[in-house]
């Protein structure tokens, strides 16, 4: 039984594996949320773009939750989700003053940015919104790279090698990796989960620069970057 | 990308535009009618691809606005021209990058 069976469009078994693997993570324990925080954020998020009109309710939508998130997470949360294009420094600012740590706030906006990904994802193919888990025991892990520091984004970042050391390496790998990979780097586990879909949906990092490699079947290369920049334009995306 | 009325020049660049716009809009009815043009002018599999590409860059999106990071520097010097011709350099979260790398706006 795969995710997105009910699909009348043919799902790349990637995307199909990654997606079903990250939803299920969602009952998880995190870095810095317990589960039932993390699933708390999550469907904050789809309230939010319910009310927005940009996703439709619908009944099995995962259990309900009796965690209350703290007014400054459930403001930048909605916020993000549905008006990316108007975020700004003070959003951020706001979440930090509000008593989110940089780390609690990274590891939401790694959630609120997959979540509406994958939700967005099925609203494509034209099916329901899949169901979020219900939360598995256990605590958060903590831990935070030590040689995650300030650099030219609001939150901390893990360098690039040579400056990040052996932390970089073992989270980035060897080559450079920009800002929008780096940018959830101080919570490594949300930092893989987004390059997993990357690589499902868009295509593997090591052909980024390849101008005509084709990662799906029937959509050439232009015919993504075509998608993807309209996207960006609509949110305003400067990067 | 910043005036669907143009032509792209990409084959279905009417239909993958349409349906950029329709996925993330609030208008269900006009997503399923861009879905079905998308699927008739490209195939079935263009729809799951197109899905796939849109809510990447929904990701990203969030993910660059929500973290306030900058453009890499040769990104911004290697796309100054058109960066101008298109307008982006008005887009809000422009200052991002404009804070550390003025000389390159």
């Amino acid at each position: 039984m795969t995710l997105y069976a009910d699909s009348e469009y043919p799902v790349r078994a990637e995307i199909d594996r990654a997606h079903a693997a990250q939803l299920d993570h969602l009952a998880d324990p995190g870095t810095w949320g317990g589960a039932a925080q993390r699933l708390a954020v999550a469907r904050e998020v789809r309230e939010a773009c319910y009310e927005a009109g940009v996703q439709e309710k619908h009944d099995g939508a995962g259990p309900e939750s009796d965690v209350e998130l703290p007014g400054a997470a459930r403001e930048m949360i909605r916020h993000l989700a549905v008006s990316p294009r108007d975020f700004d420094q003070q959003s951020y600012e706001s979440a930090r003053s509000g008593g989110l740590s940089d780390e609690e706030y990274v590891e939401i906006v790694g959630i609120v940015s997959r979540l509406t990904c994958m939700d967005v994802f099925a609203r494509g193919i034209g099916v329901p919104l899949r169901p979020l888990p219900a939360a598995r025991d256990g605590r958060a892990s903590g831990g935070r790279p030590g040689v995650a520091r300030k650099e030219l984004a609001w939150v901390p970042t893990v360098p690039n090698l040579p400056e990040g050391g052996e932390e970089a390496k073992a989270i980035f790998g060897e080559g450079y990796r920009p800002y929008i990979l780096r940018s959830l780097s101080l919570v490594p586990d949300e930092f893989r989960q987004s390059v997993e879909l990357e690589e499902a949906q868009y295509l593997p990092m090591k052909n980024i620069m390849v101008k005509d490699y084709q990662h799906h079947e029937g959509f050439s290369r232009s015919q993504v970057e075509l998608i993807a920049g309209r996207v960006s334009a609509i949110n305003e995306c400067f990067y | 990308m910043i005036d669907p009325s143009q032509d792209s020049g990409v084959p279905g660049g009417k239909e993958i535009l349409a349906f950029a716009d329709a996925a993330i809009g609030p208008d269900r009815p006009a997503l399923d009618r861009a879905r079905a043009d998308l699927a008739g002018a490209l195939g079935p599999k263009a729809v799951s691809a197109a899905s796939a590409v849109a809510a990447t860059f929904t990701k990203n999106d969030r993910l660059a606005n929500g973290t306030g990071i900058p453009s890499e520097l040769p990104m911004l010097k290697n796309s100054k021209d058109i960066r101008a011709e298109l307008g982006i350099n008005d887009f809000r979260t422009a200052v991002y990058s404009r804070t550390h790398y003025p000389d390159e706006m």
